[in-house]
């Protein structure tokens, strides 16, 4: 039985990491977030992304198929809103084009794969990455292997029910909680001059 | 020409007006298939599945299914129903007893592809000399299979879970097959009143891209996609892909624990729960537990009942609580393994208060004497 | 083209070099084919699959051979295609062993229902393990359905994948394992099977003619679009578990071909043969 409630804290955790479900964690409800495992709302949330990707040495943004390729409506002006709020925050844009565990090998300098994102995580030295566009499937895979492996912090911005595995997830993120957050990320900026 | 109302699923399992009908265990899959905006249904005939199947191609013939066949065995329907689930559509499809293990490879499949297929198990003998009467031993088969497993008492129960069973497979961070049993020939040829909602509602369609993974279609991105490539052989941490991509399919099963409580009220249903005799079980030997313990009560014993509905994810918590509180467990079960008393004795911390039986099998009946009788020896 | 193979405007600046070019000069929306490999950005670029490998050449012949890759959905089967497909860009489904046609059916009938005016071809591609033994009752039951479906068997006459196993495709007296004897029975005659369960299109070909190759691939989908099931299957010679030279690959087809134990052909429906030559018309004008 537990006796300490599990935290979703960055790692590296260990050799196989559970996930965060399994030990408490429940997805947030709508309108509300979670931080390292806490239910919080948005707006909390909102603000601690803006102080995580802010107090990174080098934060990255890893967006997925759902945001890289302009598959639908409304995809693209997400994207752009995506490249503003990394522009905002000083971060770099790796993408992860697809899922497939990648023949021979992927470049981990310009690309991230959900089967190993720790060779990119460590070949560039990213202590900050943020996840958008990416289907929660692979999402969850991969933030429990770099939980596992490294000490990067996650951040999840998912369009769907959100990411308890990440340390940062907020849920039903759509165009607005964007550039929401992008605003605060250069409010801060700012106020820090 | 059929017209049908989508609404809000609230609206259909809590409807102001419903309608109560006098049905068969089958008939009652039918009637909530005509409210499940089903996109397909695919067919294999075993008893005592198939008047359930039968019905749903009566409702394809009327128009409340688009597309329905009868495939070649189960391990095929089962492998049609995968297609059919990752081309995007909403899917159900039945089976039951040698038709479960003969589909068996498929159900671990279906959850690692996290496919939302909802399908209903009539539940029936396996093994040999053949047996065509009422076992829950299948179920024992399929407890780590990663599905989601409900357990429906009575025709009422099969309606309701399998009008839900939709929509908690369909959650995004759910998406794992949800199985809805029954015990065959007791639940699906027995008639029994059972509520339904207005046959004018239906719930709203199944939506292909908030799935947490792609749909087979080349309509949405990545287009270079593989359902599912072999991890494993990839790259050289890939045990670990293939690890996290387990605890993945676990994990959607936990997050599951609370739309079953969205709806379906709650993972177990107790009545006098704090008494010193709990008998815990589900399915129909909750009926027969019921009627024991009515009589008991009678008597002036103490016995409550726990019925479970939610076989995975399993009410750990629920019945480790209960079972602080009682003094015995009485676990009546249609099956010859007593995999239900391993369930609860797994989670509960005094195991000697499982009293695992009485147990019944082969297709025979199980006297509520049988269950007074174990009441009788606890309480002296 | 459709957006689907469009790169978000914010983002092409980070897109890796291999799909970007796989959009500018790829096989989507254009009219490429086998005689055009090497000018191509190929669906399947790279592969783990060995030196030589027929089934690898197959595939590569396949995939350029697809009249419409943008709205080709893929179903394989287990076996040393699988290794190679994660790589395809199209969206491709690996279940089980065996269950191939049972998925196919699944998909394109459901496919069929979202997208009622759009064409969806299905397109099973898998070994002569998958087709001809352990699927071989769904294979010839999506056949007397007339699923919608062309079924393409990449036949090396083996279990390659597993290490060299006698299957229903080898020749009789083939010495593999689990055949330490020889093998006691005839090759399955699949294409006749086929013709026999009511398949529009039958053909059997090898890569060692990448042009005839490609017509029963074009004819075998717009068959299964508008008529009923068809049928390819491909010789695909194995170097690893036949133990020939993997520069020998092509020959090994072509002494086949000579000998008669592999034999070309193609069987072609009444109504099959109108749709070719009604769109033998409309293409000439």
């Amino acid at each position: 039985m537990l006796t300490k409630r599990y935290e979703v804290q960055k790692g590296p955790e260990g050799y196989l990491p559970p996930a965060a479900a399994m030990m408490g964690i429940v997805p947030s409800e709508p309108g509300t977030s979670l931080v390292e495992g806490q239910m919080v709302l948005q707006e909390t949330a909102m603000e601690k992304v803006a102080d995580a990707l802010l107090q990174a040495k080098n934060p990255v943004f890893f967006p997925g198929p759902l945001i890289l390729w302009a598959w639908k409506e409304g995809v693209e002006e997400k994207a752009q809103a995506i490249k503003e709020l990394a522009d905002a925050a000083g971060a770099k844009i790796i993408p992860m084009p697809d899922y497939r565990p990648k023949y021979p090998m992927i470049n981990p300098e310009i690309e991230i794969n959900p089967n190993h994102p720790n060779l990119t995580i460590w070949h560039n030295n990213i202590d900050v990455c943020l996840f958008v566009g990416v289907h929660c499937h692979y999402a969850n895979i991969a933030l429990k292997l770099i939980r596992g492996g490294t000490d990067c912090y996650t951040i999840a911005l998912c369009a769907e029910a959100g990411h308890e595995d990440a340390m940062i997830s907020l849920r039903d993120v759509g165009l607005d909680q964007i550039r929401q957050i992008t605003e605060i990320v250069k409010k801060r900026k700012e106020t820090q001059k | 020409m059929i017209t049908q109302k989508i609404v809000d699923p609230e609206k259909i399992y809590d409807p102001s007006e419903k309608e109560s009908l006098f049905i068969t265990g089958s008939e009652a899959v039918k009637e909530a298939l005509r409210r499940a905006n089903v996109d397909m249904a695919i067919a294999y005939p075993i008893t005592p599945q198939s008047e359930s199947m039968h019905l749903a191609g009566d409702l394809f013939a009327e128009g409340y299914i688009k597309e329905y066949f009868r495939g070649e065995n189960e391990f095929a329907v089962m492998s049609s129903v995968a297609g059919a689930a990752m081309a995007g559509v909403r899917v159900f499809t039945a089976t039951g007893g040698p038709g479960t293990l003969r589909a068996f490879e498929l159900f671990p499949t279906w959850a690692g592809a996290r496919l939302p297929i909802v399908c209903s198990f009539m539940t029936r003998g396996i093994n040999s000399p053949l047996t065509i009467q009422p076992d829950t031993i299948e179920m024992a088969c399929l407890l780590d299979s990663g599905i989601i497993m409900l357990h429906a008492e009575t025709a009422q129960d099969l309606y309701d879970m399998i009008l839900r069973a939709f929509m908690i497979a369909e959650k995004t961070d759910v998406h794992i097959p949800v199985g809805v049993f029954c015990d065959g020939f007791f639940v699906t040829h027995t008639r029994d009143t059972v509520e339904v909602a207005p046959a004018e509602m239906k719930l709203p369609p199944y939506d292909a891209y908030s799935s947490p993974v792609p749909a087979m279609d080349m309509e949405n991105a990545p287009f270079r996609h593989m359902r599912d490539p072999f991890v494993m052989k990839s790259n050289f941490i890939s045990y670990a892909t293939h690890a996290s991509w387990q605890q993945e399919v676990m994990a959607a099963c936990e997050r599951s624990r609370k739309y079953i409580q969205q709806y379906l009220g709650s993972l177990i249903e107790t009545e006098h729960p704090d008494s010193e005799i709990l008998i815990i079980s589900s399915g129909t030997a909750i009926s027969q537990g019921r009627e024991a313990m009515k009589s008991a009560r009678a008597m002036g014993l103490d016995v409550g009942l726990v019925k479970i509905k939610s076989i995975r994810p399993f009410p750990e918590e629920e019945i480790r609580l209960l079972a602080r509180n009682a003094k015995h467990i009485i676990v009546p079960e249609f099956n010859r393994t007593g995999w239900m008393a391993r369930e609860i004795k797994s989670v509960i911390e005094d195991t000697t208060k499982v009293i695992a039986g009485p147990r019944v099998f082969g297709g025979m009946t199980m006297p509520p004497e049988s269950i007074l009788d174990e009441i009788r020896r606890c309480s002296k | 083209m459709r957006n689907l193979f469009q790169v978000s405007a914010a983002f092409e600046d980070i897109m890796p070099a291999e799909y970007k070019s796989l959009i500018e000069n790829g096989p989507f929306g254009g009219d490429k084919g086998v005689t055009d490999l090497g000018t191509f950005k190929e669906l399947l670029e790279e592969h783990p699959l060995c030196a030589g490998c027929g089934l690898a050449l197959s595939l590569r012949l396949i995939l350029a051979s697809l009249p419409n890759p943008e709205h080709t959905i893929i179903v394989g089967s287990t076996g040393c295609s699988a290794l190679a497909f994660p790589q395809a860009a199209v969206h491709n489904i690996h279940s089980l062993f065996g269950n191939q046609n049972a998925v196919a059916s699944g998909l394109k009938r459901a496919l069929s229902l979202r997208f009622p005016d759009v064409v969806k071809d299905v397109v099973v591609i898998a070994g002569d393990g998958a087709t001809a033994d352990i699927g071989l009752d769904m294979v010839m039951h999506s056949w007397f359905r007339q699923e919608r479906i062309t079924t393409i068997m990449l036949d090396n006459e083996a279990y390659a994948n597993t290490g060299g196993q006698e299957s229903g495709m080898s020749q009789e007296g083939a010495v593999l394992n689990m055949a330490p004897k020889g093998k006691n029975f005839s090759k399955i005659s699949v294409p006749e099977l086929a013709w026999a369960s009511g398949c529009a299109y039958v053909a059997a070909v090898t890569p060692a003619n990448p042009r005839k190759l490609q017509s029963a691939v074009r004819r075998g989908i717009l068959a299964a679009r508008e008529t009923g099931s068809s049928y390819i299957q491909v010789y695909s010679p194995c170097p690893t578990n036949y133990k020939f030279k993997p520069n020998q690959t092509i020959e090994k087809v072509k002494s086949r071909e000579k000998d008669g134990t592999y034999q070309v052909r193609e069987y072609i429906s009444d109504e099959a043969q109108l749709l070719f030559d009604r769109l033998e018309e409309v293409k000439n004008g």
